[in-house]
């Protein structure tokens, strides 16, 4: 089925608009987004069992943005009356002036940006998905994801908790202005499972997850990932701590995935350039990895966790091609950076929620698939280790630095696995090194979204991420 | 009224207990690139959280269930809503426990400032900030929200808190002839702490000059290591995290009252207190977000667990009646001075990319932005490369500075030292 696009934002839209009209007399642009969207969570552990609405995307609420020679100001609330739209323009209005006596006070100067484009442009999307998580049996679900924890503890003697949850979120966002009237609709789940085992006061934890553009039947999926799960935080109770070098690697498609976010994704977020906080604003056209190196960022490159069909600032969903053949052609932009930069925008703009200010942010971050097989890639490799599990990252667009913290790695010596798991292990390096050294990409690959993406150490968006086996070098600790 | 209306139908529903947090925000916002604004923002928001607890009929489980009661919502829609709690909350079987009753608290008699003028002070302090040609401020995002909360339950409790959180984040560019780097900063606070966040700005600002001549750091593999900042923060955090009643509960901390947190302990010995108030801390509360009156408490003494903290359900299993979430904390001084601490061969790191630490497995990690390898008299400034270890077995051997600094809800110690922390280079 499609799934419905909200009733309460189509009762207040004509409140909106109104709106929209009121502020235009006064300002040279003014758009709005409003967002109503419904979660699902669910999270079940032997010792605690929760259900709520809260997922990262639900909310209601709508955020007015307007410009006034050159000067961007943004207002969001939640208790809009569509019968009563002069008293949010006075409130709109009154907040910006008491704001612009504080900045003349502190005498802060101004940077003037043009005007954004307002092409017109009128689009309804309802994407298909099975269930909704509204109205999805709850009942049914927690029975599932129960049973799942409970076989789970039942998997190994070391057993202290299997945390289990499944989210569920149906978004439907609504942007309005002078000239364009956007509405759409759709559904995105994850699920995830925590293993928690415990020997010889040697406490450790596994991870996996699915995620997918579709409702709580995904739930379903998690259960083929659940003995691999517990076999991980078995092994993991037995690992050895790397000695710290630099060696041969082979990043799972968790990993690649990874380093295709923290890299050239952080990297080349264009927001950045108008602050010139990237390197990557000097590098475009020349070389950052080896031939074997394509990446694609977009909501259109992938169905997952992220793949709308427009931003958060009304620009339709697009599909860039960051990295070709090693050659860094471009970066992704959010409305505004794109106008200050004199560049368009890739359709990146978006927001932790209503609350809160549109970034360039990352959707679908993957590297292309390459000739090679798995087997192959692990035969050519003298000494060194196949890398699985994500645990986190950190980007430095300033410096191309990159920090990734792995699960483990699989010790791998003349071709073959020794059996032996090392964890945890912490990669950091040169981000064109990294990319330079790659060798060999596998054929298959596969996107992942159960994570989330701060800028810096806030404004939590929703991202995925992915890509092949890839083989190179890098220094693990 | 709509609070009013809402509590009339939890009365009359099925729900057995039942917890509404009503959250007024109001927020300002202002966004800089150098010294331009980029934009500014207002938030006015009224956020109702509502959790309905459901217990079983023998009463040995409780379940709850919650979501947001969205303005504007209808006498018929609060109705559904709350049956539909009710009947989800039914489907989830926990041990029972009891919510906490009302207990009288004393309040702390300031009022909340006023968001404009905080707004202003961090605008003016950041247009004082005196730069120089190769060190300067690249961007910097000011957010300042007085909330007003009000949080009713079943049980009799109906309070009404009102406080202010202030953040800043900062990013601090330094520069030569070839290269520029930059460093992160992000301030938390209850208004604008103009005086320490200049201090570290400028600090900030000659740490940046050091990361322009940074060096490789060097293969050390295993090292002392001084922390300092943020990582000094990460590192006292452990603590407060190992005794939460949630990770006591589950087996993920094993750390028992009554007894060290440690065999062996040959450096210093933390005594970790909860504390009511933090001066300008951005998490004074009267009451936590359960309703329980927040008060000083001595957690960990002289290395020796005395008590456990956290949420009502873990800390009730735990037959820690008594207890509440802890707002602002602190981990004590050690025995030596700064000085004292910065001895021998070490390393001291300064800036990481990301530095994390694990209440789980005890380990820590984090990549080197800058950090300066101290060899004798030598002291050379590097960058690169990672530190790691696991904190179960360092704590042991860790040190602690006497000299203490408040970071947003904490006082911790200004340094914190470990012995053979794993260090991995960056040199070929």
């Amino acid at each position: 089925m499609k799934a419905p696009f909200s009733e309460y934002l189509n009762g207040i839209s004509g409140g909106l608009k109104e709106l929209v009209s009121l502020l235009s007399e006064e300002y040279d642009y003014v758009s709005i987004l409003a967002a109503d969207s419904a979660g699902l969570n669910i999270r079940i552990s032997k010792h605690a069992k929760n259900v709520s609405d809260r997922t990262m995307m639900a909310e209601r609420g709508i955020v007015i943005r307007t410009a006034k020679n050159g000067f961007y100001s943004e207002y969001a609330l939640n208790d809009f009356h569509p019968e009563d739209v002069k008293e949010t323009y006075r409130k709109v209005t009154e907040s910006f002036a008491q704001q612009y006596a504080v900045l003349q006070s502190c005498n802060a100067k101004i940077y003037e940006t043009p005007v954004l484009s307002d092409e017109p442009l009128t689009l309804f999307v309802e994407k298909e998905t099975e269930q909704l998580p509204e109205t999805a049996d709850t009942k049914e679900l927690i029975a599932k994801l129960s049973a799942l924890s409970e076989k789970g503890m039942s998997l190994s003697e070391y057993m202290i908790d299997c945390i289990v949850t499944g989210q569920s979120t149906h978004v439907c966002k609504m942007f309005l202005s002078k000239n364009r009237d956007m509405r759409q609709s759709y559904v995105f789940s994850e699920a995830t499972v925590v293993p928690v085992v415990s020997k010889d006061g040697n406490t450790q934890n596994a991870y996996e997850g699915v995620s997918g553009l579709c409702g709580p039947e995904l739930f379903d999926q998690l259960a083929d990932h659940l003995e691999h799960a517990v076999h991980t935080a078995e092994e993991l109770l037995s690992a050895e701590r790397i000695e710290p070098g630099e060696y041969e690697v082979i990043a799972s498609p968790e990993v690649s995935g990874l380093i295709a976010h923290e890299a050239f994704g952080h990297g080349v977020e264009m927001d950045m350039f108008v602050k010139n906080r990237a390197l990557g604003a000097k590098y475009i056209d020349q070389r950052v990895g080896s031939d074997l190196v394509t990446m694609h960022e977009g909501a259109l490159c992938a169905q997952n966790v992220t793949s709308y069909a427009f931003d958060d600032e009304g620009t339709l969903a697009g599909d860039v091609t960051e990295i070709e053949n090693g050659i860094l052609r471009t970066g992704i932009c959010d409305a505004l950076s794109a106008v200050r930069l004199g560049t368009k925008p890739t359709g990146n703009g978006k927001r932790e929620n209503f609350e809160h200010k549109v970034y360039t942010r990352m959707t679908n971050t993957i590297f292309d698939s390459g000739n090679d097989t798995l087997e192959d890639m692990i035969a050519s490799v003298k000494y060194g280790f196949l890398l699985e599990g994500m645990e986190s990252g950190m980007e430095d667009p300033k410096h191309w630095g990159i920090q990734c913290i792995i699960k483990a790695g699989r010790e791998i010596r003349a071709g073959k696995f020794t059996g032996k798991l090392f964890a945890p292990i912490i990669m950091t390096g040169y981000v064109p090194d990294l990319l330079g050294n790659i060798t060999m990409v596998s054929k298959d690959r596969e996107v992942f979204g159960t994570g989330g993406c701060g800028k810096g150490y806030k404004e939590w968006v929703k991202v995925a991420d992915g890509g092949p086996y890839l083989k190179t070098k890098a220094r693990l600790g | 009224m709509m609070i009013e209306k809402l509590i009339e139908i939890l009365k009359a529903s099925a729900a057995d207990d039942w917890q509404i947090t009503d959250t007024e925000t109001e927020g300002w916002e202002f966004y800089f690139i150098a010294h331009k604004l980029d934009q500014n923002r207002v938030k006015n928001t009224d956020h109702v959280s509502l959790t309905v607890y459901k217990r079983s009929e023998d009463g040995q489980f409780i379940g709850s269930a919650s979501a947001e009661v969205k303005q504007g919502s209808s006498e018929e829609e609060m109705k559904k809503l709350v049956d539909s709690l009710c009947e989800r909350a039914q489907l989830v079987r926990n041990r029972n426990y009891e919510l906490h009753a009302f207990r009288e608290a004393e309040p702390f008699g300031n009022r909340p400032a006023s968001v404009a003028e905080t707004a202003a002070d961090y605008i003016s302090m950041m247009e004082e900030i005196r730069e120089t040609p190769t060190e300067d401020i690249n961007s910097h995002e000011i957010f300042v929200s007085k909330k007003d909360e009000r949080l009713i339950t079943s049980t009799g409790i109906d309070i009404h808190q009102a406080f202010m959180t202030s953040m800043m984040e900062a990013v601090i560019n330094a520069r030569d002839e070839d290269h520029e780097i930059e460093l992160y900063r992000m301030y938390r606070s209850g208004t604008c702490d103009k005086e320490q966040i200049t201090k570290d700005i400028y600090e900030t600002m000659r740490c940046g000059h050091d990361r322009l001549n940074a060096k490789k750091t060097p293969n050390l593999v295993k090292c002392p290591a001084v922390f300092r900042g943020e990582s000094a923060l990460t590192l006292a955090s452990y603590f407060l995290e190992k005794i939460d009643a949630a990770l006591v509960f589950r087996g993920m901390s094993d750390w028992k009252k009554g007894e060290p947190y440690a065999r062996d302990i040959k450096g210093d010995r933390v005594t970790l207190k909860a504390l009511r108030y933090l001066e300008n801390s951005p998490s004074n509360r009267v009451y936590d977000a359960e309703g329980a009156p927040v008060r000083d408490l001595t957690l960990i003494e002289d290395g020796v667990v005395r008590e456990y903290t956290g949420n009502r359900m873990f800390s009730s299993y735990i037959g820690n009646e008594d207890s509440f979430i802890v707002t602002n904390w602190e981990v004590s001084g050690g025995t030596m001075s700064e000085e004292e601490i910065r001895c021998g061969s070490y390393l001291e790191a300064a800036e990481f990319s990301d530095f994390q630490a694990d209440a789980l497995t005890g380990d820590f990690f984090g990549e080197i932005r800058l950090a300066w390898y101290h060899d004798g008299n030598k002291v050379t400034p590097v960058s690169g490369g990672s530190v790691s270890g696991n904190l179960n077995e360092l704590v042991k051997e860790m040190r602690m500075s006497r000299e203490m600094n408040t970071q947003g809800s904490a006082r911790v110690p200004v340094l914190i030292r470990l012995e053979g922390v794993t260090v991995t280079g960056s040199e070929d």
